[in-house]
């Protein structure tokens, strides 16, 4: 597939803070690609350094092979987002149009058939400030892809959404995709993108901590985990054979297990003095990956604040 | 450049649309002319209101028409009726009546020199001062029967003054005396090109101060990152500024087009052929520069903060700024060529006001402070553009808090 975007070694730092580091990944044609990563990771600068509102202190990005990013090749929806209150639907999606250079006949036209699309029809010359906020996002949306951009950049798409919203965004990504539009994606909840991302970046603390394709990161990091309800001693669990780790709470432990274990082995070779009410075996979702790193249970034990 | 312009025009279609723009784009000129002859309606009204004064006269001396003549020549409401009662029955009348006054002219009072006059309790305040135009015809009948010469006349009836030369003026002085009228006319000629700069400074900074606005709504709607996604911040802030410009001329405008048939129509000043003189176009450069000065400013401390309402002290100074010109004003009005003048128009933020006032007052324009001023405006202008570009393009996207002093210092110095 062809690369749109690629970014390489990008750096940026706040005074003396370094916000991101080594930040190295692309985006191809036709596929949905997520930056994954808590609040405060880095997401939004890496973004808005690819945009062209911060400018990197080290590294490049390119678009297409051009060092200058086209702009109206490009469709943005910011994590911090508004529109202008006073003025109508229709007059601040033509102007945002605009801006990309893109014939306003042509625009009126998408901007129609998309608020028809997202159950806003018929408010094309309401005001903004009549809109309700999830109304508003929508508009926002249109807005970043009413000009057909090559490249579309989503900074927390789904935040502030209901589910049904969620799901209709959600379609509608997967279809710009499918039509050969390259996304870029970031967002904190992994449950939400761990179903439509082709790949995905994690990112913690301004550093990479996984980067690759979807299905790669699921064998590589989706262990199994078995989960015990009843009273058992921590260290006798510990002791039992190819288990990481072990989280307990109250009388629920949970046993993480290596990554190469064969299930109905390594419950045939339990111990008898295990205390069993109930006991089930799962793979870890991506969910918990996430929320593992992010809450720096098996990452390197740094010391200080954590970016909250 | 393109995308400047469509900045523009959208800021100004926007405001267009907008009920409260159309409103006080009307409302500006109306209140202005409200303001202005709110004076003349209600001394008018006055006049209509009071009853003319009825005054007797009791002629002996038959200059009666003469008197009333000169009555009408000095515009009194009053009504004149000779009368032939005498002095001692006009007593009972004149306590039942208003507004009513008894003249008697005799041989006596010619001699004595003091004319007899009986009024009523109520009559005009101003009645007493009103009365001593009838001294002009009387007094011409006085020398009259004198039996004087014309020539004679004319000698005692001019009366003396005393006119004093300095030596300094002796020297213009000579011939003079004619050009009194053509003076004034030439100070309408400056005045005239000053005012409308005037006008036209103080439309586009007042709207000016809607790109304050504008620059902080931007910032409160979050919508400043979505539109420098397509756009540099330069662009934008570019934009705005010419687009408010357009804005404040558009009141400008229609200020005018309201105020100058009215102004025409209530003075017999000739303001179209004053007008169109050179001087119109640098007065009116200089305007434009002062709103360039203000409106970078404006857009620079609107991107600081997202709320007016929790501007600090250092906005709020900042945004004092266009008004600065006005503690210059008494100074330039008592002496426009003063040092307080000229200081003024060396400090950038009132230079715009100061050089207006001082150019509509002055007879000689002084050049050499002249061209120091602009290059002294126009340097200001370009910095201040640049330091609003630098604090525009930081200040734009932080959200939830406004912009120390100190912040802003170290954006102007990156």
């Amino acid at each position: 597939m062809k690369t749109v975007l690629s970014v390489e070694q990008l750096g940026k730092s706040f005074k003396d803070k370094q916000i991101i580091k080594n930040i190295s990944f692309d985006v191809r044609k036709g596929e949905i690609m997520v930056i994954l990563g808590p609040n405060g990771a880095g997401k939004s600068t890496t973004i808005r350094n690819i945009m062209g509102i911060m400018y990197p202190d080290e590294g490049t990005i390119t678009f297409q092979n051009h060092e200058n990013i086209p702009r109206h090749k490009i469709g943005y929806l910011p994590e911090e987002r508004g529109l202008y209150k006073n003025v109508k639907v229709m007059d601040i999606l033509l102007y945002l149009a605009e801006l990309k250079d893109y014939p306003l006949k042509k625009a009126k036209e998408r901007a129609l058939a998309y608020l028809k699309k997202f159950d806003l029809e018929g408010k094309e010359n309401v005001s903004i400030e009549e809109l309700s906020k999830g109304m508003g996002q929508k508009v926002q949306f249109i807005a970043s892809i009413i000009h057909e951009p090559e490249l579309l950049i989503l900074d927390e798409p789904f935040s502030g959404l209901d589910p049904v919203s969620q799901e209709l965004f959600k379609n509608e990504i997967r279809n710009l995709a499918e039509n050969g539009t390259a996304i870029l994606l970031s967002s904190h909840q992994m449950n939400l993108v761990e179903e439509m991302c082709d790949r995905l970046f994690m990112i913690h603390r301004g550093q990479k901590i996984i980067y690759g394709n979807m299905d790669d990161v699921k064998t590589q990091y989706a262990n199994f985990k078995c989960t015990i309800r009843g009273k058992n001693d921590h260290v006798e669990l510990e002791r039992i054979p190819n288990v990481q780790r072990v989280e307990q709470d109250n009388d629920t432990s949970i046993l993480y297990l290596s990554k190469d274990v064969q299930a109905t082995n390594w419950l045939k070779n339990l111990p008898d003095s295990l205390v069993v009410q109930e006991l089930s075996i799962d793979r870890i979702s991506l969910h918990e990956i996430f929320i593992d790193i992010a809450t720096d249970k098996n990452l390197l034990q740094e010391e200080g604040v954590a970016h909250a | 450049m393109r995308n400047t312009l469509k900045v523009a025009k959208w800021e100004i279609k926007r405001n267009m649309k907008n009920k409260s723009f159309i409103i006080s784009l009307f409302l500006t000129p109306a209140l202005m002319l409200f303001f202005f002859f709110m004076p003349s309606i209600f001394g008018d009204s006055d006049k209509e209101d009071t009853e003319a004064t009825n005054v007797f006269v009791n002629d002996e001396l038959n200059v009666f028409s003469s008197l009333q003549e000169t009555v009408e020549q000095s515009g009194l409401n009053w009504e004149m009726q000779p009368t032939d009662l005498t002095e001692s029955e006009i007593k009972d009348k004149i306590d039942s009546s208003e507004n009513t006054a008894y003249i008697f002219l005799n041989d006596k009072a010619l001699a004595n020199g003091v004319i007899p006059v009986y009024t009523s309790e109520d009559i005009d305040s101003l009645f007493t001062s009103e009365v001593n135009v009838l001294t002009a015809p009387i007094r011409s009948l006085q020398m009259e029967q004198l039996n004087l010469s014309d020539e004679q006349l004319t000698a005692i009836s001019k009366g003396l003054k005393f006119k004093a030369t300095t030596a300094d003026d002796s020297a213009v002085s000579d011939g003079k005396s004619g050009a009194d009228q053509e003076t004034e006319e030439d100070s309408m000629r400056r005045i005239v090109p000053g005012i409308f700069a005037g006008i036209i400074l103080i439309m586009i900074v007042l709207t000016g101060m809607n790109i304050f606005q504008s620059a902080s709504q931007e910032k409160k709607d979050k919508i400043a990152e979505i539109i420098l996604s397509s756009l540099t911040p330069a662009e934008l802030m570019q934009g705005k500024i010419l687009g408010y410009f357009v804005l404040g001329l558009t009141q400008g405008i229609v200020l005018l087009v309201v105020a100058l048939p009215v102004a025409i129509w209530k003075t017999d000043i000739p303001i179209f052929e004053y007008l169109l003189v050179p001087q119109t176009i640098l007065l009116v450069a200089v305007a434009i520069l002062g709103y360039l000065l203000f409106a970078s400013i404006f857009v620079g401390i609107g991107a600081t903060l997202s709320d007016i309402t929790t501007a600090g002290n250092f906005q709020g100074m900042l945004l004092m700024l266009p008004f600065l010109p006005f503690i210059f004003i008494g100074p330039v009005l008592n002496d426009p060529s003063g040092f307080l003048a000229q200081l003024g128009s060396y400090i950038p933020f009132t230079s715009p006001g100061v050089l207006l006032l001082r150019l509509s007052m002055l007879d000689e324009w002084p050049w050499i402070e002249i061209v120091i001023a602009l290059v002294i405006l126009i340097v200001s202008v370009w910095l201040c553009m640049k330091l609003a570009g630098k604090i525009f393009k930081t200040g734009i996207l932080m959200y939830g808090k406004n912009a120390s002093p100190k912040e802003i210092w170290k954006w102007i110095r990156a």
